[in-house]
């Protein structure tokens, strides 16, 4: 698909996510759509040019958005080591990976405390995924 | 204007247009006070009228804000020849980018949009610039603010803030 119908689709995307924040429904599923929609566009964009790292920095935002922490940090260890990727670019992926670690910190600090990020990062998405409360099978 | 903007999306904005001006008493033809780069200018806004039953089927604040949004694109692209290009995730600092051809050259614009229910615009103007002054990768940064209580709009050119030019 060409830049302009990906750009209305992703357009589409983030206001249907951020509709559903305004209703206070779960939007990850909206984000993970907008994540998936910037990535196509990183694809059609290099590093270099202005809207690539747009891409970039949305395909890692929205896949935090969306709780899904091992296809931000996925995305991120992609586009940190692309050839071309221009420095201002690879600090603003790791500020996103840091401002994101910190928010988790600070909403679950004795978890954060005493386990590993990845470990917090993984109960917070089935805590939001499930509800606060689980039901052993 | 905005043949990238979704229709969808389009459509969602202009109804909350109408109703927060609608809300606030107006009614289609109404005058609209303007401030292009600190330049007044006046301007009568119509719209199609949106049925104010409606009104608690949507959140007060979005209809506020996505009523200032279809508002200010509107200026955008009439006044600045602006033309979506596409709807940017919060981090970004601005809610659109735009994009301005002028003699071949493409400039990539961030635009920070913000909606004052009732009250002065001129606060949250200086708000948004500030916010807005951190996009990064755009050759230009404005914020614009729509009040509609009296309808007034502010388009600002924010780096002419940060930089003195």
């Amino acid at each position: 698909m060409e830049t302009n119908g990906l750009n209305m689709l992703v357009t589409e995307a983030i206001w249907r996510a951020e509709e559903l924040e305004a209703l206070g429904i779960r939007s990850e599923l909206a984000w993970k759509e907008v994540s998936s929609l910037e990535e196509k566009l990183a694809k059609l964009h290099p590093a270099s040019e202005p809207e690539g790292q747009i891409a970039r920095r949305g395909a890692v935002s929205a896949a935090l958005e969306a709780s899904d922490y091992a296809r931000a940090q996925a995305l991120a260890d992609g586009y940190l080591a692309e050839d071309g990727a221009p420095e201002s670019l690879k600090a603003a992926l790791r500020e996103i990976l840091e401002e994101d670690a910190a928010a988790m910190e600070s909403r679950f600090p004795y978890a954060s405390k005493h386990h590993s990020l990845r470990e917090v990062q993984g109960w917070a998405g089935r805590l939001r995924a499930s509800g606060a409360f689980g039901l052993a099978a | 204007m905005h043949p990238e903007l979704p229709l969808s999306v389009a459509s969602s904005m202009s109804e909350r247009a109408a109703l927060a001006l609608q809300r606030n008493g107006h009614a289609p033809g109404v005058r609209l006070t303007m401030e292009l780069i600190r330049s007044p200018a006046i301007a009568g806004i119509s719209w199609p009228e949106a049925d104010l039953k409606k009104m608690d089927q949507h959140d007060f604040n979005r209809v506020t804000e996505d009523g200032a949004e279809a508002v200010a694109l509107v200026i955008a692209g009439r006044y600045r020849f602006w033309r979506v290009v596409r709807r940017m995730q919060r981090r970004e600092h601005a809610d659109w980018l735009l994009e301005s051809v002028r003699d071949g050259i493409r400039s990539l614009v961030a635009f920070e949009i913000s909606g004052v229910d009732k009250g002065n615009i001129r606060a949250r103007l200086s708000e948004k610039c500030t916010q807005v002054s951190r996009s990064r990768n755009v050759d230009e940064r404005w914020a614009g603010v729509v009040g509609f209580e009296q309808p007034a709009a502010a388009l600002h050119a924010c780096e002419d803030e940060i930089h003195g030019n």
